[in-house]
């Protein structure tokens, strides 16, 4: 069944609203962790929880929170990254629509714990109405008192900047988000320094994505068992998953952490889109490596999706049909990383071109014998060699096509097209 | 001034909020796209006047994000998805029937100068696909009737 | 181990300590390993973003990037190991994939990093077996060259993407014409839309372009760099001394075919300005005087060194004998090396029996005693690097980009690196203004009134009530009141400089050549004590020419210390009795025909004197008039005498920088045709006259180097002066007050002949704010009289990016138009009157 704490209220029109959403317990965590915890309670609680980075990144929240230096004299910012643009993945999307509340409150939370009194959330562009309604949430909470200045009249200061962005998936990744908030082109910078030393301005900052805040106010509210008692012993909680592909009730879904993978796609999704055979399953977004079909059983969890060759990642689940060519699957996502590249390093850079015009070459019916060693060898040379992880994003899943479906990708080049096609309708 | 009285107060509003003053160029260059459909040098200038920042820092910082033309585009700017989960569900089809209904190729602009077709990235509505953005409203489950009763209803309100 | 401060790690099998803050990049290096690199640069923020600079680091499974890993106590490096090898070859095969093959056309070849390292570390061949990409933004042409300015051109297709040239413009330079567009391998580097790259540093982007992306077109297609050698000299150009190496051909080739900067990071730290880089082009330009000329019947005709020579020693002589050297002056320019300037303070004094001797020929004279007016405000030496220790610098009467460039870029990194904060004391909008906290634009010729402010904030109890018997005015108030700055400002910056811990105090030009510097001396003397910059600091008087220095220190003027004398006498065997003149009171003098003679080496007074008719009417009275110079001129078109002068390359010298440090260059080609140095024409006229100056030119040497090490006869005894303020009549007849500049890309000595150069510029203009021009109705290009009450000039207009009140700004830099007609050397600051030309 589905889990739903996050999305308890998601049907609810009214949830948006400010009144509904209080009547619904909406920032009463808020008023617990500013009267009654201390910052370093609450990092401690949330650190006790487990829950982490929903982003893709799964670093635990709390101990990230605890990276801010106390005796720093400069100001401390969070932001709440919802540049959600990893192929997939349209889970946060969701809760700034329709529980915005959820996540201001989350964002007041985690910035009390770091001493932030000035927060952003960095809404993708493309998100008018995700924005639109974060915007309007912010100003009832404004309103009302939630945010601005002596909050609940303990003194304490905090106000949140809604910054959208222009298109680009990069600045999603922590470091290109901080560019392009000072207003920078969005390109990735070297760590160390790591951003809760100097972040944004050269200040403490915290990153954390908009399912990892929205869970905050849910956990200081209800206690640590609580939380714990959802999820697996290292993958704590409950996550919402995207459901997408070739199935037949695409959605989003929020399940305990540790749920079998065949739960998701069988029993909610109805199973593979009209009877077809399942080929390939992309666990956690675009970058994740591809699951058999003899691994639906995977528990979705940290743990579990890394022992068997894949990441949790966004927890974007993607079902892909045996209609489907992996050839031209790989060909999409390496123009998309391609694309999306910013061009700082020169492996990411110059290989994801290379890749693209030689996968898409083969995929056009030009392949030639060595191209898939060629392709081997620069994704070797682009893994674990880059700033930020996109270069190794673009890379996993043309790994991964190449080792689990070598034969299509030999077929492509011996026969010079597909061994299976189709060309998907639109009706 | 390409910039009207109303973008120009809502860039300076923008602006004072943030503790650097080089952090308002997106949001600056949000508001002059929605009032003007597309950017270009000109505005890169006038938005450098506005805020004090060099113009370098504007129009480079514009030529790195893709969501703004940099060319005049159609009324209705239509942006379909042809990432995996929209195309594992028939975006390239869509594209095709678009091209089709429209008289134009991917990247052209009708006639009337009423739609311009152009295919992106994930736009992260992928349990919904196939679908399309169009100006800043998302086109979600697409079929082709719907299809069909968007660019009618668009046109009529033309 | 006990130093908290350093860590110990091992790097190929060799321990080293080094600082904490260190990269393993910085501590290789130390240990002289060298990794490769693309993007990284010593003086910018490391980016990591070529990853050639790859090294295994013990119990971390990837590969790191040195110039971005800190160093970590018992850290275990490998430079070299298989991995590192196999790492550095991906990364060389990526760059080279879109790479075009253009090494047989293109500039950098020879001393191009890629090839370098592609030989190196590399592999042979290519896997990629698609078609370039090609950047191209003419669609006819055949080539994919862009020029992105008057010097740059840019191919986009070499470019590898290390971005050095856009950081350093933006974070080196503080300039705004240079951008990375796009993203991805689409990446473009170029000038955002509708402007080109013209900034004074741009010559340095080529220079530190790893390829051949950014050529300039001085060097283009001239010869191959390794039929080239490179000789150290220093810049002739101004008085920060940028250490620079000039290139020769090699085999036949003797001609100079650049020059580039040669890092020294007391002074320079590898940047130097386009007029010292382009500057060099005047040795080799059209024109050049190669013979002596002497004038027949009002012509000027070709005549040997023998003639020329026996004609002036002659005259000289006859002058000397009949009414005696005080009849006689010489002027020389303070950008001359120190034997030639010695050479001919020694000729004048001993030979022609005259203390008529002096280096500042375009200021505005004073009947003033001692050329060490500012020198003696201040005990300690300025260091250019020093800078660096402040957190608050001042610059008072300085465009600092103009004058002093590389002093400038110095104090922005200063502030964008360390924090430290700016105030700029001027009297019109300066680029400075960008990172000051305050630009303090005062009205004209108020400078003491406001100071005098400063100081009264400053003073405190028995201190202040000795101030305010000697200065007026007395308070902030009434001091705000006479130079327009609010009064909380001056109580600010006054704050400011109490609670600064290091101060760097630069003062320049409109201070130090205003003909109101003795008063502005004293102020500023009072500023130095009651702000304790003397215990907290340094002052530096930007002095000008790039040996302006070494002119005060060998008493290249008329009225020397007592000090100075003795030296003098005591090497010399005598000293002239007679008191000298200033160059002013020179030409004063043979307008009262009372001097018959001057002897003018390497300087234009026509066009660079403040005062163009006061000139012309004296020069025109003499009755002898002999001038050394590279070029005619419109001071040598008046001479009797002309003798060809060498320039700076052509001879080894050395000039003594503004922070007193004395740098040698070396020849880089022979004299030009007949031309010589100055010191040995002087020593011509000398041993025919019988008093030869020196065996050797080397001879002169050891008496420089005495007087050098002279310390200045400063009575430093620092007290409180008077300063009062006296207000200016106003002439409404000529509203406007006039400040004449160099441009940015000329510094006033023959920069005109620089090919490069003028490109930049080749036109005087008149600058002016927006808002004046719009009074005017004129845009950009509208000629417009100018006019004082001694002479009027038309020039075109051009609207100032900087200048926001009243002021106007001409460059004297070009011999069309000779701005200084309009000034008078009586006056404190010019006035003029402006009308425009359609007007009549």
């Amino acid at each position: 069944m589905e889990k739903k704490e996050l999305f308890k209220y998601i049907d609810d029109p009214d949830q948006v609203k400010i009144g509904t959403a209080v009547s619904h317990g909406a920032y009463k965590a808020w008023e617990k962790a500013l009267k009654q915890m201390k910052p370093a309670e609450v990092i401690e609680e949330v650190k006790k929880a487990g829950v982490r980075g929903r982003g893709g990144a799964g670093f635990p929240a709390g101990v990230k929170w605890g990276f801010i230096p106390k005796d720093s004299p400069k100001p401390k910012y969070l932001i709440c990254n919802a540049d959600e643009s990893e192929p997939g993945t349209c889970k946060d999307r969701e809760l700034m629509e329709r529980d915005p509340h959820a996540t201001v409150e989350g964002m007041a939370i985690a910035s009390y714990a770091i001493g932030c009194h000035l927060a952003f959330i960095y809404v993708r562009g493309e998100f008018v109405k995700s924005y639109r309604t974060m915007e309007k949430a912010i100003d009832e909470a404004r309103e009302k008192g939630y945010l601005g200045k002596n909050i609940f009249g303990t003194g304490y200061d905090l106000d949140i900047i809604v910054h959208t962005g222009g298109g680009a998936y990069i600045c999603g990744e922590e470091t290109a988000l901080l560019n392009s908030l000072e207003g920078e082109r969005g390109m990735s910078r070297i760590r160390p320094p790591f951003p809760a030393i100097e972040g944004l301005y050269g200040c403490p900052t915290i990153v954390n994505n908009v399912e990892t805040l929205a869970s905050v106010p849910q956990i200081i509210k209800n206690g640590v068992e609580w939380y714990r008692s959802m999820g697996t012993e290292k993958s704590t909680g409950s996550k919402i998953f995207s459901l997408s592909g070739h199935v037949n009730k695409p959605g989003n879904y929020e399940l305990e952490m540790g749920t079998p993978l065949s739960y998701l796609i069988n029993d909610l999704g109805g199973g593979v889109k009209d009877g077809h055979n399942l080929k390939a399953i992309i666990p956690g977004g675009s970058s994740t490596p591809f699951l058999l079909p003899d691994q639906i059983d995977t528990p979705l969890d940290y743990e579990s999706l890394a022992e068997a060759g894949s990441m949790l990642g966004s927890g974007a689940v993607i079902v892909i049909d045996d209609r489907t060519c992996i050839v031209w699957v790989i060909e999409r996502l390496t123009h998309f990383y391609r694309h999306e590249s910013c061009g700082k390093c020169t492996p990411c850079r110059e290989g994801t071109g290379w890749l693209e015009k030689t996968i898409s070459r083969i995929e056009h019916g030009d392949g030639k014998p060595g191209d898939i060693e060629k392709i081997e060898s620069v994704c070797d040379n682009i893994l674990g060699r880059t700033i930020c992880p996109l270069g190794d994003a673009a890379v996993m899943p043309i790994q991964s096509a190449i080792k689990l479906f070598r034969d299509e990708w030999e077929y492509h080049i011996a026969k010079k097209t597909c061994l299976v096609k189709t060309e998907f309708e639109f009706k | 001034m390409i910039l009207n009285e109303q973008s120009i107060a809502e860039i300076k509003k923008k602006m004072v909020r943030y503790p650097k003053r080089k952090s308002a160029i997106l949001p600056a260059l949000t508001v002059a796209y929605y009032q003007v459909g597309h950017l270009n040098a000109d505005i890169y200038e006038e938005i450098s006047e506005i805020t004090e920042i060099p113009t370098v820092d504007i129009a480079e910082a514009a030529s790195f994000y893709t969501m703004f033309p940099k060319e005049p585009v159609g009324k209705y700017l239509i942006q379909v998805c042809h990432n995996i989960s929209c195309a594992l569900l028939g975006a390239d089809s869509l594209i095709s029937y678009l091209e089709e209904k429209l008289g134009i190729k991917k990247g052209e602009t009708t006639s009337d100068e009423l739609f311009t077709l152009i295919s992106v990235e994930c736009l992260g509505s992928c349990t919904t696909a196939p679908m399309m953005q169009i100006n800043d409203k998302y086109y979600e489950n697409l079929t082709r009737e719907k299809v069909d009763a968007i660019l009618d209803e668009l046109r009529s309100r033309a | 181990m006990s130093d908290n401060n350093k860590v110990t790690l091992t790097i190929d099998g060799r321990e080293v300590t080094v600082p904490k803050h260190y990269t393993v990049l910085q501590a290789a290096q130390s240990l002289g390993i060298d990794i490769p690199t693309f993007c990284w640069h010593p003086k910018l923020k490391p980016v990591g973003a070529c990853r050639m600079c790859y090294v295994e680091i013990e119990k971390r499974p990837k590969l790191e990037v040195s110039c971005a890993t800190p160093v970590m106590q018992d850290m275990v490096v490998y430079t070299d190991s298989e991995k590192v090898k196999q790492g550095r070859r991906a990364v060389l095969e990526f760059i080279l994939i879109d790479h075009p093959l253009d090494c047989p056309t293109c500039d950098k070849g020879g001393e191009c990093d890629l090839q370098d390292l592609t030989f190196a570390h590399g592999v042979d061949d290519s896997r990629y077996d698609h078609k370039k990409y090609r950047f191209i933004r003419d669609k006819k042409s055949t080539f994919d060259d862009w020029r992105i300015g008057p010097e740059i051109i840019r191919n986009q297709n070499r470019c590898i993407l290390c971005f050095k040239c856009v950081r350093a413009n933006k974070e080196a330079f503080g300039e705004h014409d240079l951008g990375a567009f796009q993203r991805g391998n689409v990446t473009e580097i170029m000038p955002p839309p509708g402007r080109q790259v013209a900034n004074l540093y741009s010559g340095n982007l080529v220079q530190i372009c790893p390829v051949g992306a950014l050529t300039n077109t001085d060097w283009r297609y001239k010869i191959r760099v390794w039929k080239t050698e490179q000789i150290d000299s220093i810049c002739q150009y101004c008085a920060d001394g940028c250490n620079i190496r000039l290139w020769r051909g090699t085999g036949g080739l003797k001609k100079i075919f650049r020059a580039t900067a040669r890092r020294n990071d007391a002074i320079d730290e590898g940047w130097i300005c386009d007029v010292g880089r382009y500057g060099y082009q005047t040795v080799h330009a059209e024109g050049r005087l190669t013979t002596p000329l002497i004038k027949k019947d009002d012509t000027q005709v070709p005549a040997t060194w023998e003639e020329a020579i026996g004609l002036v020693a002659r005259k000289f002589k006859e002058i000397k004998d009949k009414k005696g050297g005080v009849c006689i002056g010489g002027t020389i320019t303070p950008a001359m090396d120190n034997r030639s300037l010695y050479a001919f303070s020694k000729f004048m004094r001993l030979v022609l029996n005259s203390n008529n001797v002096d280096f500042r020929t375009d200021y505005k004279m004073l009947p003033e005693e001692h050329g060490d007016l500012y020198s003696r405000l201040t005990e300690q030496k300025f260091k250019i690097a020093d800078i660096e220790k402040s957190d608050l610098i001042v610059v008072i009467g300085s465009n600092l980009i103009k004058e002093h460039p590389i002093v400038n870029l110095r104090v922005r990194k200063t502030i964008e690196n360390m924090g430290a904060k700016l105030y700029t004391l001027n009297p019109f909008t300066t680029k400075s203004a960008d990172i000051s906290t305050d630009e303090m634009i005062y009205n004209i010729g108020t400078l003491e009134a406001l100071l005098n402010g400063v100081c009264t904030c400053l003073a405190e109890n028995n201190t202040k009530n000795k101030l305010e018997s000697l200065i007026d005015p007395k308070t902030a108030e009434k001091a705000s009141a006479i130079c327009g700055i609010e009064t909380e400002r001056i109580k600010a910056f006054a704050e400011a400089l109490r609670k600064a811990k290091n101060i760097s105090l630069l003062v320049g030009e409109l201070v130090t050549s205003s003909s109101a510097r003795e008063l502005l001396a004293s102020v500023i003397n009072n500023l130095i004590l009651l702000a304790g910059i003397h215990n907290k600091g340094q002052v530096g008087f930007l002095s000008k020419y790039s040996n302006s220095m070494g002119a005060q220190k060998l008493g290249v003027m008329p009225h020397l210390s007592e000090k100075k004398i003795k030296k003098l006498k005591s090497i010399w065997g005598a000293y002239p009795d007679s008191a000298g003149l200033a160059a002013d009171r020179m030409i004063l003098s043979a307008t009262k025909e009372d001097l018959d003679s001057m002897f003018v080496i390497g300087s234009n007074l026509m066009l660079s004197y403040p005062d163009g008719q006061f000139v012309k009417d004296g020069l025109d009275k003499l009755d002898f008039l002999v001038v050394a110079d590279m070029f005619e001129t419109e001071t040598t078109a008046l001479a009797d005498v002309v003798l060809p002068l060498s320039s700076w390359a052509e001879y080894d010298g050395a000039f003594v920088n503004l922070e007193e440090t004395e740098q040698s260059f070396k020849a880089a080609i022979g004299p030009v045709g007949h031309s010589l140095p100055a010191f040995a024409l002087v020593d011509k006229i000398a041993r025919e006259l019988k008093s030869p100056l020196y065996e050797n030119p080397e001879d002169m040497d050891k008496d420089v180097s005495e007087l050098m090490k002279l310390e200045s006869d400063n009575n430093y005894a620092p007290q409180l002066r008077e300063v009062r303020y006296i207000k200016p009549d106003s002439n409404e007849e000529y509203p406007y007050a006039l400040y004449v500049i160099d441009e940015l890309h000329h510094f006033g000595q023959m920069t005109e002949k620089s090919k490069s150069l003028s490109a930049f510029c080749s036109e005087a203009f008149l600058e002016m704010s927006p808002s004046m021009a719009e009074k005017l109705k004129a845009e950009n290009g509208t000629l417009i009289r100018v006019e004082s009450e001694v002479g009027k000039i038309v020039l075109p207009l051009k609207i100032s990016e900087f200048v926001e009140n009243d002021v106007l700004l001409v460059v004297r830099n070009f011999s069309a138009s000779a701005v200084n007609v309009l000034q008078m050397r009586k006056r404190r600051t010019d006035r003029v009157k402006l009308t425009r030309v359609e007007e009549e």
